[in-house]
């Protein structure tokens, strides 16, 4: 009998009213600042449908770079896009190739583990040639130092020759 | 857009916090909420039994691992079987709750709302675990797998201000300093700290401009407020006609893509927060703003990172495009300037319990409108108004209030 018949069971502690100074004539919660604290674990995968989108990605394996255009207005969205954002037109597949110009980007000393990046890491904002938006991914292989990656210099598409762990990864960009 | 019934007008009647903190581990959310609510009703001199309608602010079904948490904080406070509504709006859901409120009782569906809001964000999961939940709030498919963490966008957009505007890394040191110091006199933050923008600037840097220092935090809590009409109030407000009254005079929304990259340019581009602009013109048009840095006495700002107050302030017409780092250098933002903003102390030294946070920077107008803040925090009162922006993504989407005492 006793706490040890709680498998899950981390702790239990007494905690500190948290707002003692509004509290001059004592703890109004006196009677529950024992706490019990126990491990919840859930474990998720997800069968996740990439849908109207998904021609980007199987192109992305073959070494290619393609988009949408509206067949309306004209608009060639970046990142593909069925319906056109701007008049709600149909789009049809069109290939981009694949150069462009750094607009912007970041770079991060700290990423969080499960991102499995090497540091530092470079985001990069690009505008592609033939696009009317920009991309953002990151910028690899820019020398030893990020001292040489500058705003406006010319990049392009590189494509994964190396199995990945998510469809996006199939693609960087590198400078041009 | 037009506001039909002038003569409905919604009044804010009290709100109450339950304290920020990095971990709450005396409680959840549900102690949380129900703490702020008796502290607002408590402030609002109204029962719980005489309110008509509540609505839920919480933005993670992740970190708080319960769907319909609404339905079980309304009813822990015993507003069951009245009407409740859940509100979504990322980092702005508190915003928009008050905006909600707004919406409801002006519709006539109510006389009178409470709101409550809270998130468990603190340390219940590694630290790991919840940048993949927060990462969850921008676009899965397509920025996830890239760059799962917000820090490296909001780089980005305050590296394109940099070089646009010549925007200094230290002139927005000086906001993690100012909302740090304001949050010393708000016994409720989470980190109220004197430093210098020199300890700011040597904090680790994360990504290039933004160092430790110029982040909010993942903060635990929550807060509530009490609305209602002039008629419900004198009859259900013991407190209406002893404290000052304060009206909610103007909601404004607005959105941007979920992705940066969408953005139309060069305006927005990856520099501004357009959502914020079109928000805030609503807002001011309602409430009769011209000249929001004169035409109010305090503002609380949506700091998510220091930068992000700059250029919020060029988005909410504080300044023009380029101008905020100067005038942040001359102080027209502290405590005895010209606009004070962020008086309790910002997501920065506030704290930012998602779902809570919106609610608590319309509580701090609630304050300083009645002047019944910290003295050592309290504005001078000339226009009698305040302002409050919360922002969800990268401004993907944003809510602003203006709140106004009648005298």
């Amino acid at each position: 009998m006793g706490l040890e018949l709680i498998k899950n069971l981390m702790d239990v502690y007494t905690a500190e009213d948290p707002m003692a100074f509004q509290h001059p004539d004592g703890d109004p919660y006196a009677d529950f600042r024992e706490v019990m604290r126990i491990e919840w674990k859930m474990d998720f995968t997800y069968k996740h449908v990439l849908g109207k989108y998904s021609k980007f990605f199987i192109e992305l394996a073959n070494g290619k770079f393609v988009t949408t255009e509206c067949t309306k207005c004209g608009k060639v969205w970046a990142i593909p896009r069925p319906v056109c954002a701007d008049c709600l037109g149909t789009a049809r597949w069109k290939e981009l190739p694949g150069t462009g110009e750094l607009i912007s980007y970041s770079v991060s000393n700290f990423v969080p583990a499960f991102m499995k990046v090497e540091i530092p890491y470079v985001l990069a904002i690009v505008k592609l040639d033939g696009a009317d938006t920009h991309f953002t991914h990151q910028l690899r292989n820019y020398g030893d130092t990020t001292d040489a990656i500058k705003t406006g210099m010319p990049v392009k598409v590189a494509y994964a020759t190396e199995p990945v762990d998510h469809p996006m990864l199939l693609m960087w960009f590198e400078p041009a | 857009m037009e506001v039909l019934d002038k003569k409905r007008r919604i009044y804010v009647l009290g709100g109450g916090i339950s304290k920020f903190a990095a971990e709450r581990v005396d409680g959840n959310m549900r102690d949380w909420i129900n703490e702020a609510v008796i502290e607002a009703l408590e402030d609002s001199g109204t029962r719980i039994e005489d309110i008509e309608h509540s609505t839920t602010s919480y933005f993670s079904d992740h970190f708080d691992k319960q769907l319909k948490g609404g339905a079980i904080f309304h009813d822990n406070i015993g507003m069951c079987p009245k009407p409740n509504v859940r509100v979504e709006g990322g980092g702005g859901t508190g915003g928009l709750a008050i905006r909600n409120a707004y919406a409801y009782i002006k519709a006539g569906l109510c006389d009178s709302m409470i709101i409550f809001g809270a998130e468990n964000m603190g340390r219940q999961v590694p630290s790991d675990v919840a940048q993949q939940f927060i990462a969850l709030a921008s676009d899965t498919d397509w920025e996830v797998q890239v760059a799962g963490f917000y820090i490296a966008y909001y780089a980005i957009m305050m590296v394109t201000h940099m070089e646009k505007y010549g925007t200094k890394e230290e002139q927005f040191a000086m906001v993690s300093v100012k909302n740090h110091r304001n949050a010393i006199s708000n016994p409720k933050a989470h980190y109220p700290m004197d430093i210098t923008v020199d300890d700011v600037m040597n904090s680790k840097m994360i990504t290039y401009p933004y160092k430790l220092l110029d982040n909010c935090l993942l903060s635990d809590g929550a807060a509530s407020i009490v609305f209602a009409t002039e008629e419900w109030a004198k009859k259900h407000s013991t407190t209406w006609e002893k404290k000052p009254t304060i009206e909610l005079t103007g909601t404004g929304c607005g959105t941007d893509f979920m992705r940066m990259a969408d953005r139309p340019f060069p305006y927005p581009g990856i520099t501004h927060f357009r959502g914020k602009r079109e928000g805030a013109a609503q807002a001011y048009k309602m409430a009769g703003v011209k000249n929001p840095r004169e035409d109010f006495d305090c503002f609380e700002v949506h700091d998510a990172y220091s930068g992000v107050e700059l250029v919020s302030y060029e988005d909410l017409g504080f300044c023009k495009e380029g101008e905020s780092g100067k005038l942040m250098e001359k102080g027209v933002f502290d405590l005895g300037g010209e606009l004070p903003t962020n008086t309790s102390g910002g997501l920065i030294g506030f704290g930012h319990p998602v779902g809570a946070t919106g609610i608590a920077q319309g509580i701090e107008v609630l304050r300083q409108l009645r002047q019944e803040a910290h003295p050592k925090r309290q504005v001078e009162l000339n226009s009698k108004r305040g302002g409050m922006d919360s922002h969800g993504g990268t401004g993907t989407f944003c809510a602003i209030n203006v709140f106004e005492r009648r005298d």
